[in-house]
């Protein structure tokens, strides 16, 4: 089945929409798609059909994402947990992913019609090698796409995640391009794989268990949590602007929060531009303590140098990434 | 045509605002009535029994005067039953997260909440709100928690001495095995502050060549981050409070954590907090299996 449905909603549904459309909207929504092998329990079919069935509500609530204006959505397809489930489960799942990315790029046209990226985030080097070729492929080909964007998690969890963070942030120090003390918050939410993509405004996990199963843990700390009791294969139109809903009641007092820990991060990061522009000034100055121009003179001067610090930084680690990529795809041509 | 749907909007909120309301009113009603409905049937069962019989039990109730005692019968019963509580749940978790996201905390009402998750066997009790309000106020929750104590437990409560952790105490804190409930006030600097704090302190390792990057894992990170909080992960956050959100709460623990919602903590009640302990007990985890 195809990853993009063309077919339009009902009036019902289009009124709907127009309504929630009047207050604010989620711009990036999350979903942990569980509940898979429960509905082929329930339905009596094989574990793998409800995985596909999995898949086709996939296809189904990206339309229903355009036609709400969410330009970006994150769906949990495979955990680096998942790993621990019997071979023949993780192999029809590795089969499955090689045969949607086999018709991703089938349908390469339609996706530059529709305008849509599709990035993979996860340890991906813990895959077997053709399907990490084929991801690098669909990376590659929609990577220009930018009407709307589809991240897939797969052999990803955020532990994973925020632990590859801080080792290229390590790596940008061990080769001279930042400072450990450049080391924030912000910069280590660059570092992560979403980096190209704003937090969630919204996360939704379907058939009923109420935890986040580490699943961006660090990108979600400020989002709306929906936890839905509906399998996921049975996820409607209606469950879906439920959710956003719910995103709407509570818009309000989680910007609040947003904005008060962007207050604080800023403030921290200030104390230490400031701590370390004194240590400088100490070690460089004359002896006299520095007035309060000169203060900010150099303050002024050592963020800026920071910042372009940071940047390079940010450069070259997009440049290793990028370089994965190609280096994938190009072995495949050469094979 | 833009009005009218924004229009609609707003009328679909009110009616969302109104319908909670009513479940709310009808939920605290409904609760009030069994519980009188209760009473009454326990009153009108036990009364003929009064009576009739156990004419030496009344008259010993009359003259002890002494109000300790009953009182302190009164904690005893109340601490059997809630240890028997615990013990009859399906599991208990070890560490439970207190999620305040309400504005202007009530230290009585939390306080409470701390004394019965300990009474009722659990552990560990973390206490946030994402101002760092309760962090700014350690020694007063200390002080209620303490006060709570004695009024829900009785005087005996020396079973359960609580340590009341910041992050400035901890580094004179060394204690192996610890039987003792403990609670901790959290704020959001021990969030992703903390993990920020953990990543300095590798660079800072990699920039003094004591470390390679390639030598960073997953588990690494995970010593350093407990090193400095020396609890176990919450298994169960009770959420307390309108707004659905982990508000920064310890992001690199609750990987595996249950959510449970409690409408609000001012005037919880025990059973509001076992029933999300009962919540918790049926759910399963298959930890990606």
């Amino acid at each position: 089945m195809s990853w993009i449905k063309e077919d339009e909603l009902n009036l019902l549904e289009k009124i709907s929409a127009n309504v929630l459309k009047a207050g604010p909207m989620p711009k990036h929504v999350a979903f942990i798609m569980d509940g898979n092998r429960r509905f082929a329990r329930k339905k009596h079919m094989e574990r793998q059909e409800g995985h596909m069935q999995g898949f086709n509500k996939l296809a189904e609530t990206l339309r229903w994402c355009k036609h709400l204006n969410i330009q970006e959505v994150t769906v949990y397809a495979f955990s680096i947990e998942n790993f621990k489930r019997t071979k023949d489960e993780v192999d029809g799942l590795m089969e499955l992913a090689k045969q949607k990315f086999l018709k991703l790029l089938d349908e390469r046209d339609n996706l530059e019609k529709h305008g849509v990226c599709v990035r993979v985030l996860g340890d991906l080097e813990m895959l077997p090698l053709d399907l990490q070729e084929l991801i690098a492929k669909a990376v590659i080909t929609t990577k220009s796409h930018n009407k709307c964007f589809l991240n897939v998690c797969f052999a990803y969890t955020s532990r994973y995640e925020i632990t590859n963070a801080v080792r290229e942030m390590a790596w940008g120090v061990e080769k001279g391009l930042i400072r450990a003390s450049d080391v924030s918050e912000a910069l280590l939410s660059e570092c992560l794989y979403s980096s190209n993509s704003p937090n969630p405004d919204l996360l939704i996990r379907t058939s009923g268990e109420v935890r986040l199963s580490d699943f961006l843990l660090w990108q979600t700390s400020h989002s709306c949590l929906v936890f839905q009791s509906v399998l996921w294969p049975e996820y409607s139109f209606w469950n879906l602007c439920e959710a956003i809903l719910q995103y709407q009641l509570n818009y309000k007092s989680i910007q609040k929060a947003r904005d008060l820990h962007q207050e604080h991060q800023a403030l921290l990061q200030l104390e230490a531009d400031r701590a370390c522009v004194a240590e400088h000034l100490q070690h460089h100055g004359n002896g006299k303590p520095a007035d309060a121009q000169r203060r900010q003179e150099a303050l002024l001067h050592y963020t800026t140098c920071r910042e372009e610090r940071i940047q390079d930084f940010l450069e070259a680690l997009k440049h290793k990434r990028d370089s994965y990529f190609s280096d994938l795809c190009s072995k495949d041509v050469l094979a | 045509m833009a009005l009218l749907y924004g229009l609609i909007w707003r009328l679909l909120l009110i009616l969302v605002h109104i319908n909670r309301a009513l479940v709310s009113w009808v939920r605290v009603r409904l609760r009030s009535w069994i519980g009188r409905l209760w009473e009454r049937a326990i009153a009108a069962l036990l009364l003929p029994l009064a009576l009739a019989g156990f004419p030496d039990h009344q008259k010993k109730l009359n003259h002890n005067p002494d109000a300790n005692a009953v009182t302190g019968n009164r904690a005893a019963s109340r601490r059997s039953r809630w240890l028997s509580d615990g013990r009859s749940l399906e599991k208990l978790p070890v560490h439970v997260g207190l999620l305040v996201a309400e504005e202007e905390p009530s230290y009585t009402d939390i306080a409470n909440l701390v004394v019965w998750c300990m009474a009722v066997g659990i552990s560990y009790v973390s206490v946030y709100d994402n101002h760092g309000i309760f962090r700014k106020n350690n020694s007063r929750m200390l002080e209620e928690v303490v006060r709570q104590q004695q009024d829900l437990l009785g005087v005996d409560g020396s079973k359960y001495n609580v340590e009341v952790l910041s992050n400035s105490c901890d580094k004179h804190q060394h204690y192996v095995v610890s039987c003792r409930p403990t609670v901790k006030v959290l704020s959001p600097e021990d969030g992703k502050q903390s993990i920020v704090q953990a990543a300095q302190q590798l660079c800072r390792a990699v920039e003094n060549k004591e470390r390679s990057s390639k030598d960073i894992s997953v588990s690494m990170l995970d010593v350093l981050l407990r090193e400095s909080k020396n609890f176990p992960d919450p298994e169960l956050v009770v959420k307390f409070g309108p707004v659905d959100s982990t508000l920064g709460f310890l992001p690199w623990h609750i990987r595996l954590t249950e959510f449970i919602s409690i409408p609000s903590h001012r005037n919880v009640s025990y059973e509001d907090l076992l029933n999300a302990l009962q919540q918790y007990g049926s759910c399963q985890q298959r930890l990606g299996q």
